[in-house]
């Protein structure tokens, strides 16, 4: 029992990081109806962004990611004024030629990476990295908590970004429902730039997490992103509260399994990529749908 | 009337909910073979999604469809199709990157007749007379007129060798020489011996084609019967007029 | 005499067949080597081609077929088998997990398909890491004597026509038809009879049959395979743009593609330079393509061609003759 809390607390902690990687490809797919691949590339370019920082100037991980987050939101807004505006936009869904675009824009920030970088395997090293705190029979890394806390944080910014703000009510509406936003004076073009500034920057985030508790190379970033997806789509892909349970579903899940069962850890990703295909064909409209389907069966009309 | 015999197809208490969204109500009605059998009602009456439910595109959410005294119901449409059943859609979609005559070659080779080589360059051949478009056989069918569309839509079903051939509303766009042709067409279509169900708006054409009709409207059938009295019945015309007579009648 | 007339790319096509074949008698090791791994590429990309090209379901899996060929020859040239017989083995395998994976996730649409592709290729390169019978993540190495280059040269040659003229005749008859009403309009496919899920596994099954059988070659030729060789994600990658490049749907566009890519790997593995930029160049060429000629190079070349002066000619004859 006491294995079980400590496991759902550990699920917890992952969640939140999970939950702000995820929020980026969310927010994009919602205003442009674009599976951003590159998503992947931009997690490694802030974990190096942040490492550098760390490297460089010594500039705490967690620190940084206040000028990494900004600073990525201009790239994002940067590539979608020269690469992103110029693509067709399908009424009938994601296209094959954006996602193979934004492919392609993955594999240019891989190759950057490595030319600044080189190949090596890097990581962070900071006083509190190795630190640990005790609770409830467990104990829980120091990196760990302050990756929840700030992933909290920024959630708790993007709902009032979201909510309060006419920026925000844009957004949402632009995601319900672009022609009817457009009629309503929003100008779709603008939200969109501003919509993948916001991707992008919490894709960065999501990198700079990362970095303080994974080492990482320019290769990294394909299975968190097969991850967000994952989580994306378990959540119902059009709505912003269901990432957050297709966060803790997918955490849960992971935990559980490595504490509960021998698969080994290099297996452990392999569970992500078949709960992905399994969410995916099985209930394309993510938890949200098979409730709905649950919901019309029990209340029978 | 034709003698009481097996109808070709049995549509029972066929019910149909999107969501919060009931489309169809219990509509039931029989078609007797080589009759031209018309659907009528007011726009979003749900006869589209009738359509759509007989031929497997949309799985009806209770009731059942019997087609020769076959149950259709969890076939999918490609089934339903090889089995002699087929429907035009309302809005054409051909496959525009394809000639003309590969566009009806598909229905040849994967309907029901399943055609291979001479016999199935015959057919394709058969099939684009019938419809007027031989001279635009090599054409691609994104350059077509809006006409030549439709003629292809129906030429693309008429290539899968049916029974029961289910139009939607063919006659959409048309100005009055096309419709004529229309017209003549689809007794053309009958002769040959095919079963016909239309959807159509034209009182005109539905009045003078059809043997019998059914009226849908909210999803309910509201009326069947011959055209004669159909298009006389009071709660007919006033499910197309709407709250028009009502409000008059109030004043 | 009217098959050359329909088809005037025959002509240097079967020029260039026999120039292939007569090529061990001429050239020296290191020119054969590289029309061998042309001739590699050439399968997979027409290969990939058939579902990706024709059907329009773009997969970015498919190293995975790649491996289970490759293992399969490993593994049973180690317990005895002929290399020979161990490839028809590997590519019925190869078919049969294409169905595996093919039943649930050809439900999917687009780019959903190929996330899943995606997530399907990785868990197989997991796995086969993580296996003790498979020799884990250092690979596993073929027994001594297999090796023979000119049979091998001659296999990888054959093999290349062979899917060459497959897709062709498919392409010309009823499947290809399909194929492309799949690829333009699934629903509009179906509407007309077409099972669209059957034709999709069998292009499948055709597909990665191919591609295993080079993989099964590609271990003769090289020894010693390991996950990071066979199961890569950068091979899947390849694979795809080879057809991307040069032409999906056409049967051209993936020749065309594998020669770019070969001469590319060619360039690339002799100057150090261009070997750390490969993912440049990859990833630039596949934002320029869907940027501005999503159909490759074979679309520009369509496109160049309609504008000529003799084209706009035919169309006037064609609108005398029907009017």
């Amino acid at each position: 029992m006491q294995k079980l809390v400590v496991v759902a607390l550990n699920s917890l902690l992952t969640a939140g990081l999970y939950a702000t990687m995820s929020y980026g490809l969310a927010v994009i797919y919602g205003v442009m109806r674009i599976i951003n691949l590159a998503h992947a590339g931009l997690m490694m370019l802030a974990a190096y962004a942040t490492w550098a920082l760390n490297d460089r100037f010594s500039l705490d991980p967690f620190l940084s990611m206040v000028i990494v987050a900004p600073a990525f939101f201009l790239i994002g807004m940067g590539l979608y004024a020269t690469v992103i505006r110029w693509l067709p936009r399908s009424s009938a869904g994601p296209s094959m030629q954006s996602l193979l675009l934004l492919f392609g824009v993955w594999l240019v920030l891989q190759n950057l990476a490595y030319a600044i970088w080189g190949g090596d395997t890097q990581s962070i090293l900071t006083p509190y990295t190795m630190e640990s705190v005790p609770f409830l029979g467990g104990r829980f890394g120091v990196p760990q908590i302050l990756v929840f806390v700030a992933s909290i944080l920024s959630l708790v910014g993007l709902n009032l970004v979201l909510r309060r703000t006419f920026l925000g009510k844009a957004i949402r509406a632009v995601t319900q429902n672009r022609d009817a936003a457009m009629l309503s004076g929003v100008n779709a073009g603008q939200i969109a730039a501003v919509a993948f500034g916001i991707g992008t920057a919490f894709a960065a985030m999501g990198g700079s997490m990362l970095s303080t508790l994974y080492a990482f190379t320019p290769d990294f970033g394909r299975s968190f992103l097969l991850k967000s997806f994952c989580i994306i789509v378990l959540g119902g892909m059009e709505s912003f509260t269901g990432v957050a349970v297709g966060a803790l579903v997918l955490a849960f899940i992971e935990n559980f399994a490595s504490a509960y069962t021998s698969i080994p850890v290099s297996f452990q990703d392999a569970i992500s990529f078949t709960l992905l295909v399994v969410v995916l064909v099985a209930a394309p409209g993510g938890l949200p749908g098979l409730w709905r389907m649950l919901d019309r069966r029990v209340v029978a009309r | 009337m034709p003698a009481e015999s097996a109808p070709i197809l049995a549509v029972s208490s066929v019910s149909k909910r999107f969501g919060g969204l009931l489309a169809l109500d219990t509509v039931s009605f029989q078609v007797q073979p080589k009759e031209i059998f018309s659907v009528i009602g007011p726009n979003g009456a749900g006869k589209t999604t009738l359509f759509s439910c007989l031929v497997g595109a949309v799985h009806p959410t209770s009731g059942s469809v019997r087609f020769r005294g076959q149950e259709l119901s969890g076939l999918r449409n490609d089934q339903i199709v090889t089995r002699g059943l087929v429907r035009t859609h309302q809005i054409v979609k051909p496959f525009r990157d394809m000639t003309v005559a590969d566009n009806v070659r598909v229905g040849v080779l994967y309907g029901r007749l399943r055609l291979r080589g001479a016999k199935a360059r015959e057919q394709v051949d058969e099939v684009l007379g019938r419809t007027q478009l031989v001279h635009r056989a090599d054409a691609k069918a994104g350059v077509l007129s809006i006409g030549e569309l439709k003629r292809l839509e129906i030429a693309r079903a008429l290539a899968t060798g049916p029974e029961v051939l289910c139009l939607d509303e063919v006659m959409g766009g048309l100005n009055p020489a096309e419709i004529q042709q229309a017209m003549a067409l689809v007794r053309a279509l009958r002769d040959t011996g095919l079963t016909i169900l239309m959807i159509e708006h034209h009182v005109h054409a539905v009045a003078g084609l059809s043997d019998r009709l059914v009226v849908l409207n909210f999803g309910k059938k509201i009326a069947e019967g011959q055209p004669g009295e159909v298009l006389r019945d009071p709660a007919v015309v006033a499910a197309y007029l709407g709250d028009e007579t009502k409000e008059e009648a109030r004043a | 005499m009217g098959l050359l007339r329909r088809h005037p790319a025959l002509v240097p096509g079967l020029l260039f067949s026999a120039a292939l074949l007569v090529a061990p008698a001429l050239a020296e090791r290191g020119t054969l080597n590289d029309l061998w791994n042309m001739a590699f590429f050439v399968v997979l990309a027409a290969a990939w081609n058939l579902l990706g090209g024709f059907a329009g379901q773009v997969s970015l899996g498919y190293s995975a077929f790649v491996g289970i060929g490759a293992y399969t020859t490993v593994l049973l040239a180690n317990a005895g088998w002929s290399p020979w017989l161990t490839l028809p083995v590997g590519a019925a395998l190869a078919a049969a997990f294409s169905v595996v994976v093919g039943l649930p996730t050809f439900r999917l649409r687009g780019p959903y398909f190929t996330i899943a592709t995606i997530g399907v290729g990785e868990a197989v390169r997991v796995i086969a890491s993580g296996l003790e019978f498979t020799g884990g993540s250092s690979g596993v190495r073929m027994p001594p004597g297999t090796f023979d280059f000119n049979s091998n040269y001659y296999a990888m040659v054959g093999l290349a026509l062979f899917t060459l003229g497959l897709v062709a005749w498919l392409q010309q008859h009823a499947f290809g038809l399909a194929l492309e009403a799949i690829r333009q309009d699934i629903d509009g496919a179906e509407a007309l009879g077409v099972n669209s899920t059957e034709v999709k596994l069998q292009a499948h099954a055709i597909s990665s049959a191919l591609v295993a059988l080079a993989g099964g070659l590609f271990a003769t030729n090289f020894q010693y395979i390991s996950p990071g060789s066979v199961f890569d994600f950068r091979l899947s990658l390849t694979i795809v743009l080879m057809p991307i490049v040069g032409g999906m749907g056409t049967l051209t566009g993936p020749v065309l593609g594998a020669m770019l890519f070969s001469y590319l790997q060619i360039k690339l593995l002799a100057s150090p330079a261009l070997r750390d930029s490969y993912l440049f160049i990859y990833g630039g060429l596949l934002i320029v393509v869907m940027l501005f000629e999503p159909k490759g190079i074979m679309g520009l070349w369509e496109r160049l061609w309609s504008k000529l002066p003799r084209r706009r000619t035919t169309a006037i004859a064609e609108a005398r003759r029907a009017s």
